[in-house]
């Protein structure tokens, strides 16, 4: 664009021209009419609002993130000026060049590493830096005894004392490594007695998410942990002289001076703390940082989409409601285009105003979490005010008032198609077009379709590759879904009436709500829609995890049917292994395994196991493989069969130490179970098979973890190799369980936006229906009835939204569980009862609730209104 | 105060008004809608509440049939004191004992004629008296429209399917206001006149509101409203009586402002 010096000319009043475009009428008229909608108009704003500050408060999320990154780097320096990074070739001369340069007062290499320490029966991993020259370059303080001195001696915080029950003077050892052949990469443990010189204490959180922090010589430090290496970024932190700071940054001539001292390869670069906190910040805030921001903003938008369907709603009736407000308006000289911005401009102030009030609810609801948050210890420096930037502020707000304009823009349009003769005719109750365009409908099609496509592309073609799999089914799934919402006023109405005739059946009240919930289909469908999508979105994940819970049990099953399993680790599995296994407490059922090589075929190799069967069917928790070991068979899995080119049925002669035998193949779901013969068949090939594993079960209520601390303890020898499996389902289900519950949180925000909806929509009907309300008051509708009429009317609209929803959810859970799942194994496909129980019911109870505040309002109409005349 | 009370010329009393006062707003402000109002309402009869606007016959009509609440006297459906009912007990009032038909139809667009006839009887939870409801719907002329939506009728129609509906429960009165309000003449003679049927034939108690004299001339009586009082009652009325006895209203309109209106004279009237 360019600007030019002639521009003023075209503000030059021309006589004659285009008459003067003064909307301010328009303005005046639109804020009054917006006062008289303000109900109507808040319950809309509420959605917004909940939707911005959602954004809000995962934006402040981000920068405290960020903050909390900056502050703990920075802490990290303590009270360094400068940070001089450069190659570590030359790191020890380095250091020396920059004490040696004038204006450095103090200099120090950042060492770090992690230091494995014992004492007594206890061990401990904890994060060690060397020991500064200069306190000013230490972020620890001591709180007890001494710094280290000499080599030997370590100063360790609070925490990891209180675990090793040490205290200052006392020793521990330093657990190493020691590489012996560089070749092979072959090598041996170390260990060192050092004494303890101090207890230290982190003020300032620089090692808060280690809990502390060792603190050693630096000659100890680079023998204990890995030194510099050739090639990485090395740096050292220097005290300045106040002389060459200006505004507490470095001079460039002391940045300059600095960089010319260092020797090592590579350039040099000289940074300030800040700078340096500042450029680690931010390379996490653009990685982990920036895929998590990503991950909720997510579910925010879902949110905001929700909040634009009630707003479009609520627009909508405002509209109808206002027809002869506007047709009027049109009588008297407004223009259509006048009628269309007012509506926009409407919604402009209300986005505005409901994003403003998101934006600090959102700073509210962030700055309540910071005042909590030091109650936990989380181990980071979290600030302790909420910092407003424009980026926090502004994106909410933008965003909320694009999202409501554009919610508006179909209303807007409707409002300049009411004919100004409509100001002349009687008053009818407003309605809307009934209704809705074939242009919708091939759309809704197209998208339904093409999107159920790409669902069965990815779950029958693509199955194999999970990656590709789980990218077209979610893209089909998002199609789809948009094409289920854009198509919903067509077909939800009928699935209204058929639940309406479901309830109506239950009395005159429900009848009635059943044949008003259909009076508006297009309401309805919108209502109901905006509680769908949430529902479907929770379905989904909880179909999915479902799946995901019980296929990995599944396979989890069939890899590992034990809960406990000890093998041969360093040392061979002795002989009192099972007894040792069987007296801990929580042990209910142990089986000894005993093994031998066996080949068959040219090169068929097998591992035979055997095993006594009732000790065997409990220890196991499937004991149907069990029953398949018969005599003269041996037991195959299918990726056995595979690799040796055997079949099932097949006979083959299995050749062991100690002799020959002809055996049928029986084919096992259970890799564990390969190669299981009877105990008589192994005794034939293998006289002398050795006992390699024991399996174990659980009991039933004992816990997995300390079920296996407990078989661990039992045995007392480190040796052998204990596989805790139970522990690693129950800890497989939590994180699947954490997973859902994080996700079903953040979409329960388009849940309560979409209960608004409900509400809103249920106040709208009832401000239309005053006159019908007091006429059934009037012809003897009690006020329970009113109450419970419109009680099921809210329940239908929100019942109808969540069976279509756990519907739709349950064919993507599915459909996503196929494409993802099928690596693990065999998918199998759970309906998560409870889980959709509880959507149903929460779902029925919100639209009963929704109906609360409009109820209060419909029994305030007296019967008398009904005889008023217009 | 006036202490007359306007008697139906015959029959037992359906529904009574005994020193009926209905008052809005308080001191200075304070404006008598209803000044202590006494009369009876024969069942079985036709009534008409005439009177110009602000006479009063709409609030009277209200605290009657138990819509409003009196500020003081009381009102009676049978030996039913509706001043006295709570808001349970007037809902059963009008489910079971009261009918209503109004200006504006109100008939619910989402039903049909029969559903929006039979709708005050399945609220009660009752089942419909087959019988009674065709005899209704012979009389009312709606036969042929039962299955038709109020949209699809037209304005007479749905007077008339709101009849039936205000008759269905058998009431033992029927409040109408304006029924012909919103009708063209036509149409309105052909509500009026069943209305009559509803009484003559049919044996019910009608109790209509109007400003149409010749509306009013469709009723057994005519009870002549001003300024909050009774002040005229005509039996067998014409239209010519009746636009007689408003007429007698007008001349006394200086008066009003005095506040000290006499009852028109019946005699002259009479």
């Amino acid at each position: 664009m360019t600007t030019t010096a002639t521009a003023p000319a075209r503000t030059s009043p021309a006589a004659g021209a285009t008459p003067p475009r003064n909307d301010l009428p328009t303005i005046r008229y639109t804020l009054a009419q917006m006062r008289r909608s303000a109900g109507r108009l808040t319950a809309a704003g509420i959605a917004i609002l909940i939707g911005t500050a959602f954004v809000a408060v995962t934006l402040i999320a981000g920068n405290v993130i960020t903050r909390t990154t900056y502050d703990t780097v920075a802490a990290r320096y303590a009270d360094a000026d400068v940070v001089v990074k450069t190659g570590a070739d030359s790191w020890q001369q380095d250091v020396e060049a920059v004490r040696a340069v004038d204006g450095v007062m103090a200099a120090q290499p950042v060492l770090t590493g992690y230091l494995d320490l014992s004492a007594g029966g206890g061990r401990s991993y904890g994060e060690a830096f060397a020991l500064p020259d200069d306190e000013r370059l230490s972020p620890l303080r001591i709180t007890d005894g001494a710094w280290p001195a000499a080599r030997g001696e370590i100063a360790v915080p609070e925490q990891i004392a209180e675990r090793l029950e040490i205290g200052v003077g006392d020793t521990v050892t330093v657990h190493g490594w020691e590489v012996t052949d560089p070749e092979t990469g072959e090598g041996e443990e170390t260990t060192e007695e050092v004494t303890v010189s101090g207890i230290t204490e982190d003020l300032f959180k620089a090692y808060a998410a280690s809990g502390g922090a060792v603190v050693a010589m630096p000659q100890d430090m680079v023998k204990w942990s890995d030194p510099p290496e050739v090639g990485e970024v090395f740096e050292v932190m220097a005290v300045l002289d106040p002389s060459v700071m200006s505004d507490g940054e470095p001079t460039a001539a002391i940045r300059e001076a600095l960089a010319a001292a260092v020797v090592s390869d590579g350039r040099p670069e000289v940074l300030s703390v800040d700078e340096h906190a500042a450029e680690i910040s931010a390379e996490q805030t653009g990685g982990e940082d920036l895929v998590f921001l990503v991950f909720v903003l997510t579910f925010a938008a879902v949110a905001l989409v929700v909040a634009g369907l009630v707003i479009a709603n609520t627009f909508q009736v405002l509209v109808a409601q206002r027809t002869r407000t506007l047709a009027l308006l049109r009588c008297i000289g407004a223009g259509r285009g006048q009628l269309y911005r007012s509506v926009l401009f409407e919604a402009f102030v209300l986005g505005a105003l409901a994003s403003l009030g998101g934006v600090v609810t959102g700073a509210l609801l962030a700055q309540i979490a910071l005042w909590v948050a030091p109650r936990f210890d989380l181990g980071v420096p979290l600030p302790s005010v909420v910092e407003p930037t424009p980026q926090v502020v502004l994106l909410p707000l933008a965003v909320g008032v694009v999202v409501t304009i554009l919610a508006a823009l179909a209303p807007a349009m409707n409002a300049t198609r009411v004919a100004p003769l409509a100001a002349l005719r009687p008053a009818a109750a407003p309605s809307l077009r009934q209704g809705a365009g074939r242009v919708r409908a091939v759309f809704a099609l197209l998208f339904t379709l093409g999107g159920a496509g790409l669902l069965a592309l990815a779950v029958l073609v693509l199955h194999d590759d999970p990656e590709y799999g789980l990218l077209v089914a979610v893209a089909g799934g998002a199609l789809s879904l948009v094409g289920v919402i854009v198509g919903a006023v067509f077909w939800l109405p009928k699935v209204a009436a058929f639940f309406g005739r479901l309830t109506g059946a239950s009395g005159p009240a429900a009848k009635l709500a059943a044949a008003n919930t259909l009076r508006n289909p297009r309401r309805t469908s919108a209502t109901a829609t905006a509680l769908l999508i949430g529902v479907t979105l929770i379905v989904t994940m909880a179909t999915g995890a479902a799946a995901a819970r019980a296929t990995a049990t599944t396979a989890l099953d069939l890899q590992f049917p034990m809960d406990v399993m000890v093998g041969a680790g360093a040392t061979d599995v002795p002989g009192d292994t099972a007894s040792r296994v069987a007296d801990a407490a929580s042990v209910d059922a142990v089986a000894e395994i005993r093994t031998a090589d066996g080949t068959f075929s040219d090169n068929g190799y097998v591992t035979l196991s055997a095993a006594a069967p009732d000790a065997l069917r409990g220890a196991v928790r499937d004991a149907g493989e069990v029953d398949a070991i018969q005599p003269g068979s041996i037991l195959f899995s299918p990726t056995a069969l595979k690799e040796w080119g055997v079949e099932a049925g097949e006979r083959i002669e299995v050749k062991g130490p100690g002799g020959k035998l002809p055996l049928t193949i029986v084919v096992t779901e259970s890799e564990a179970f390969t190669g299981f013969v009877t105990e008589a068949d192994l005794a034939k090939v293998a006289p002398e098979a050795e006992l390699t594993q024991v399996w174990a079960s659980l009991a039933d209520d004992a816990d997995p973890a300390s079920g296996l601390a407990e078989v661990q303890e039992a045995l007392n020898d480190d040796g052998l190799m204990v596989l805790g499996l139970a522990a690693q389902r129950a800890q497989f289900e939590q994180v699947i369980n954490l997973m859902l519950g994080i996700v079903v949180g953040l979409l329960a925000v388009a849940v309560v936006i979409a209960v608004i909806g409900v509400t809103n929509t249920l106040s709208l009907s009832v401000i239309e229906r005053r006159r019908e309300s007091a006429t059934l008051r009037a012809i003897g509708l009690s006020k329970s009835q009113l109450r419970g009429m419109l009680a099921v009317e809210g329940m239908l609209i929100a019942g109808v939204g969540a069976v279509l929803g756990i519907v739709l959810g349950l064919v993507y859970g599915w459909a996503g569980a196929a494409t993802a799942l099928s690596v693990m194994g065999e998918v199998t496909y759970p309906v998560p009862w409870v889980d959709l129980a509880v959507v149903l019911a929460v779902s029925l109870v919100a639209g009963l609730i929704a109906s609360v505040a409009p109820a209060r309002n419909a029994l305030r109409a007296s019967p008398v209104e009904a005889l008023a005349a217009e | 105060m006036d202490t007359t009370v306007y008697v139906p010329a015959d029959g037992t009393r359906a529904v009574r008004a005994r020193a009926l006062t209905k008052t809005y707003g308080a001191g200075e402000a304070a404006v008598h809608a209803l000044d202590g109002v006494d009369v009876d309402f024969a069942a079985g009869q036709f009534t008409a509440i005439m009177g110009p606007s602000g006479s009063g016959k709409s609030t009277l009509m209200h605290l009657l049939a138990g819509l409003d609440t009196a500020t003081a006297g009381q009102a009676f459906v049978g030996t039913t004191d509706v001043t006295a009912l709570n808001d349970k007990g007037l809902t059963t009032l009008r489910r079971d004992r009261v009918g209503f038909v109004f200006q504006q139809f109100n008939l619910l667009p989402m039903f049909t004629a029969e559903q929006n006839i039979t709708l005050p009887v399945q609220l009660a939870g009752g089942t419909v008296d087959r019988e009674w409801f065709g005899t209704l719907v012979r009389t009312l002329g709606l036969t042929e429209r039962l299955t038709h939506r109020p949209a699809e009728m037209s304005g007479g129609q749905q007077q008339r399917v709101a009849i039936a509906r205000a008759l269905i429960a058998q009431p033992d009165v029927v409040f109408a206001d304006e029924p012909t309000g919103n009708l063209d003449s036509r149409s309105g003679a052909e509500v009026l006149s069943f209305l009559r049927r509803s009484v003559r034939e049919l044996g019910r108690t009608i109790i209509m509101v109007t400003h149409d004299p010749a509306a009013a001339a469709y009723a057994d009586r005519v009870v002549l409203l001003a300024d909050g009082r009774i002040a005229g009652d005509i039996s067998d009325p014409t239209p010519e009586s009746v636009l007689a006895g408003l007429d007698a209203l007008r001349t006394l309109e200086p008066s009003v402002a005095t506040g000290t209106t006499p009852v028109v004279p019946e005699a002259g009237l009479r």
